[in-house]
């Protein structure tokens, strides 16, 4: 037994990952803190693209970054209004289920490997990850689709027509994107041989990164992400100018924030997913440093899924699941038959 | 109807095959990053940490010179709004303006006899009350002076630049 | 279900009522979607929409939220007085309302304008006709969620506006042409405004290209939604750009033409499928050629007066030599405060950036007009915005809305 002094004890616990990080570091405040950076990051580019600033008025030395936290208080203190033919329960719980679901994926996603902090001891590494699995890509996949459920709850607790136009579009989108993150990512475990997302960053580490190797499939993962995260050329489900704002027409205030930030989050953790599967997660380092490295290629994705607001209208909902079935679903069949190739390629 | 051979009918042609549409998709992209990387190219005015000098002759507020002025009410006539009023003072008439109504027109500047309006090129005039916005003779006699500017404010000039649009060149001169 | 909002006040009678009445049967999956007031996508009036799952079954307009009553204003004021107020109802677009009122009380007056002066009409037109379809282009493009070209339509406006700020004195509310001619003269400030404007906007144009209109995602939207054919376009009544997009080649212009254009060269667009993205290239052509007649006028403008003799002779000569020769402005003769035309009446018809613009004015002797009767653009597209959305789908009514231009306070004068 290893004598440890309080302060020792206390941060041990703290970094242990079953703590570490669905709460701080990539889950609940890291992801609010990387939530508030990438809405003024996306405002930004856009601006500079449409040749104008952007937030700059509130704190003009640091570009404005401050404005986020501006319009953040100023819609905490807003008034939340409930429709009266609302039903209540759903209409007020809806967010934040909304919210706590989309955090989900990232108890079972490893972040980095760690000797100290982990109790799960893999090959001559720890794995830096709350629950160990050895079906991680499985667990993580089928834990982001509970998020259109609550999408879903929420538009029709809302009792308006926009919000019902909003969720049936999610309801259609939802089948489309889950089937094309499932044939991509399995695309990429026929190569590595096996579904455990730990297994994957070994593997690359050994090999080539999985963009190289197939990077067809790395474009289908691409493209679903955007689809399923409403982002720009696919913002379907919160058409502005077409539907309001979709299912979250009636919400105002404190509520109004949750809802936004969910989907945000939804593609932040979609992109730490396109990080370890496709990028090396957290090569060449391991330990700290390799956690904040599998982070900062997720950020890259991020940013690059909100530069295309600044380049795309969006799409029909009826030119969008066309595309996806006839051409997107091709192309992945076509990365399965590539990654079989590799695979017998390597194994022989 | 006019002679349909001078007029050509035109088609334009339709994107419908992917590779096109690929290569259409990666021009757009770099087209959009083009300008994020592109150096100095906004062009949004600063106001109020910029305020722009306007053009002469551009139609802002107006000023009344009370002793040139002979009370043939051309003025008051003229005003498309009704903005204009005389009033009577020492046996003499005046106009008197009210800018709530005022559309900035210049119909009265243009129609003055004895040219006793002229425009002042103020054009961001603010007001706190209602009664503020209607000018009596003596106020209508003075040049319209508005807040004091603090060093902060920089006072620039639109030029048309052919690279960017519309460029910002500073002036340096008080306001007058 | 009622899709017009009623209360005790303004209760009308039922035949009235009809007209805004949808009817949705249960169980049919039908329901009946109000794009109103308040909502991104519907500018300045209520759109009622019938919808059966994604399409659109019926789709009825409700104008009127921004109606002012202009006509009715014009029958108490004098005729100088009209000149702001008819240039308001489409205020980005003022130069071509302003220059059809004049058109039509010149035919009554009987006066000629000099040649210089409709040169000059025709310089602050085609500087407008720019700004007015960029303005339309950028409603298009943030209608379809492109909010880029919505920026730059908007930022590219501005060389143009600081042009007609040059020439007029003010922005938008521009109220630049007279009885007799225009109030300003070209200085040359403002030609080298226009040079360095028109040639920025050229080198401009192959990025509107390759962000907007060869974009897969723009055409995908705009390409065979919202097609009129040839027959229905001229059945329905459509004017202007959204007519040379279906075929018909009409230009007020090159019909009957006004101001300069008999001596200008230039051509105009016409297309042949009648959908949305036939529309937005008609629209993107016709700034090409305004920018080449605004080089040529600027070439070839004559020298002479910028308001009819039988006028200039009115004014003082002091004042003559102090504004018209030094700093190029005509001021007004003591008599426009209450200009009487002759008995008569008279119709103008100018060529808006929006369609065709008719002006009936009748005088009657006095100092007020009898009737002035304006037929704008946007006016002439409500019925035929109704019948082109049935069968598309909900996300096509933004696109055919920022297709067609239609501009709510132009509709509702």
């Amino acid at each position: 037994m290893i004598e440890l002094s309080v302060l020792d004890e206390i941060i041990y616990y703290i970094l242990r990952p079953e703590f570490f990080v669905p709460v701080i570091f990539p889950g609940l405040i890291t992801s609010m803190i990387l939530l508030l950076i990438t809405i003024w990051a996306e405002r930004k580019i856009a601006a500079k693209v449409q040749l104008r600033f952007g937030p700059l008025l509130i704190s003009p030395r640091i570009g404005g970054l401050l404005q986020l936290i501006a319009d953040l208080l100023k819609f905490v203190f807003s008034e939340i209004i409930v429709p009266a033919r609302a039903f209540k329960a759903l209409y007020i719980l809806g967010p934040a289920l909304l919210l706590s679901t989309s955090l989900l994926p990232l108890v079972v996603i490893p972040i980095s490997t760690s000797i100290h902090y982990s109790l799960y001891v893999i090959g001559n590494n720890g794995a830096y990850v709350p629950i160990y699995v050895n079906f991680s890509l499985i667990a993580a996949l089928a834990l982001s689709m509970l998020t259109p459920i609550m999408v879903i709850m929420t538009a029709w607790a809302t009792n308006n027509r926009f919000a019902v136009v909003g969720a049936l579009r999610e309801g259609f989108l939802m089948i489309t994107y889950d089937v094309l993150l499932i044939m991509s990512a399995f695309s990429m475990a026929i190569i590595y041989g096996g579904v455990d997302l730990f297994g994957f960053v070994n593997f690359q580490s050994s090999h080539y990164l999985g963009i190289l190797m197939n990077p067809i499939s790395a474009f289908v993962f691409l493209v679903a992400m955007l689809l399923g995260s409403s982002r720009y050329p696919f913002e379907i489900v919160e058409a502005d100018t077409e539907i309001v704002i979709g299912p979250y027409t009636e919400y105002s205030g404190l509520l109004f924030i949750l809802t936004m930030g969910g989907s945000y989050i939804k593609t932040f953790v979609y992109s730490i997913l396109f990080s370890v599967i496709f990028l090396g997660g957290w090569l060449p380092f391991s330990g700290g440093i390799g956690a904040l490295f599998t982070v900062f290629k997720a950020i890259i994705i991020l940013l690059f899924s909100v530069f295309l607001r600044s380049v795309y209208g969006r799409y029909r909902i009826d030119q969008a699941l066309r595309g996806a079935w006839k051409l997107m679903f091709l192309l992945a069949i076509i990365s399965m038959v590539l990654s079989f190739i590799w695979r017998w390629f390597l194994v022989a | 109807m006019p002679n349909e051979k001078d007029f050509k009918v035109k088609e334009y042609k339709k994107m419908s095959d992917p590779l096109t549409q690929f290569v259409n998709h990666i021009r757009a992209i770099e087209t959009g990053f083009k300008y994020l990387v592109k150096p100095n190219s906004r062009i949004t005015l600063n106001y109020p940490y910029q305020e722009m000098v306007l053009s002469r002759g551009y139609r802002g507020m107006l000023r009344l010179y009370k002793d040139i002025c002979i009370g043939c009410t051309l003025c008051a006539m003229i005003c498309p709004a009704d903005a204009m009023k005389m009033v009577t003072k020492e046996g003499k008439k005046y106009p008197v303006i009210n800018y709530g109504r005022c559309v900035f027109c210049g119909f009265c500047v243009d129609i003055c006899p004895v040219d006793a309006l002229t425009e002042t090129g103020v054009h961001d005039a603010a007001f706190t009350s209602r009664k503020d916005l209607f000018f009596d003779v003596e106020k209508f006699n003075m040049d319209y002076q508005g807040e004091k500017l603090t060093g902060l404010v920089k006072r620039v000039k639109a030029v048309t630049d052919p690279e960017k649009g519309v460029k910002y060149e500073p002036v340096d001169s008080n306001r007058s | 279900m009622r899709g017009c909002l009623l209360t005790e006040r303004n209760r009308v009678n039922e035949e009235e009522l009809k007209e805004v009445e949808i009817i949705v049967e249960p169980g049919q999956g039908q329901a009946e979607l109000n794009i109103g007031p308040q909502h991104p996508g519907s500018g300045h009036m209520r759109l009622v929409a019938k919808i059966r799952g994604d399409i659109v079954e019926e789709l009825v307009l409700d104008p009127g939220y921004v109606h002012r009553s202009v006509e009715k204003l014009c029958e108490n004021r004098h005729y100088m007085h009209l000149i702001p107020l008819v240039e308001r109802p489409t205020i980005i677009d003022s130069i071509h309302m302003n220059m059809g009122y004049i058109m039509a009380v010149e035919k009554i007056m009987n006066l000629e304008v000099p040649e210089r002066a409709l040169y000059l009409r025709s310089f602050a037109a085609e500087v407008n006709r720019i700004s007015s379809h960029l303005y339309g282009l950028g409603i298009l493009g943030i209608f379809i969620g492109h909010s880029t070209m919505f920026m730059w339509g908007f930022a590219d406006r501005e060389p143009f506006v600081e042009i007609l700020q040059n020439l007029t004195g003010a922005r938008i509310t521009n109220s630049y042409v007279v009885p007799g001619g225009v109030r300003r003269d070209l200085s040359q400030s403002v030609k080298e405004f226009a040079i360095k404007a028109v040639s920025y906007l050229r080198k401009k144009i192959k990025d509107y290209e390759n962000i907007f209109l060869n974009n897969p995602n723009v055409r995908a939207r705009l390409e065979n939604v919202g097609v009129i054919s040839r027959e229905k376009a001229i059945e329905l009544g459509l004017v202007g750009p959204n007519l040379r997009a279906s075929g018909v080649p009409y230009d007020v212009r090159k019909i009957e033409p006004y101001a300069a254009y008999q001596k200008l060269d230039f051509e105009i667009p016409v297309y042949k499928e009648g959908d949305a993205f036939a529309r937005t290239l008609v629209r993107m052509e016709e700034v090409q050629q305004s920018m080449n007649m605004i080089m040529q006028i600027i070439k070839e403008i004559p020298e002479g007066e910028i308001l009819n003799q039988r006028i200039l002779k009115q004014i003082p000569p002091q004042r003559i030599k102090k504004w018209y020769e030094e700093q190029k402005r005509i001021v007004f003769p003591g008599y426009f405060a209450s200009m009487r035309p002759p008995k008569g009446d008279a119709i103008s018809r100018v060529e808006a950036s929006r369609g065709e613009l008719v002006y009936y004015v009748v005088s009657d002797g006095s100092s007020i007009p009898y009737r002035v009767r304006m037929i704008t653009p946007s006016y002439m597209l409500i019925k035929p915005f109704m019948e082109i959305a049935k069968g598309h789908r909900i996300a096509d009514i933004p696109a055919i809305y920022g297709s067609l231009d239609y501009f709510p306070p132009e509709a509702d004068r």
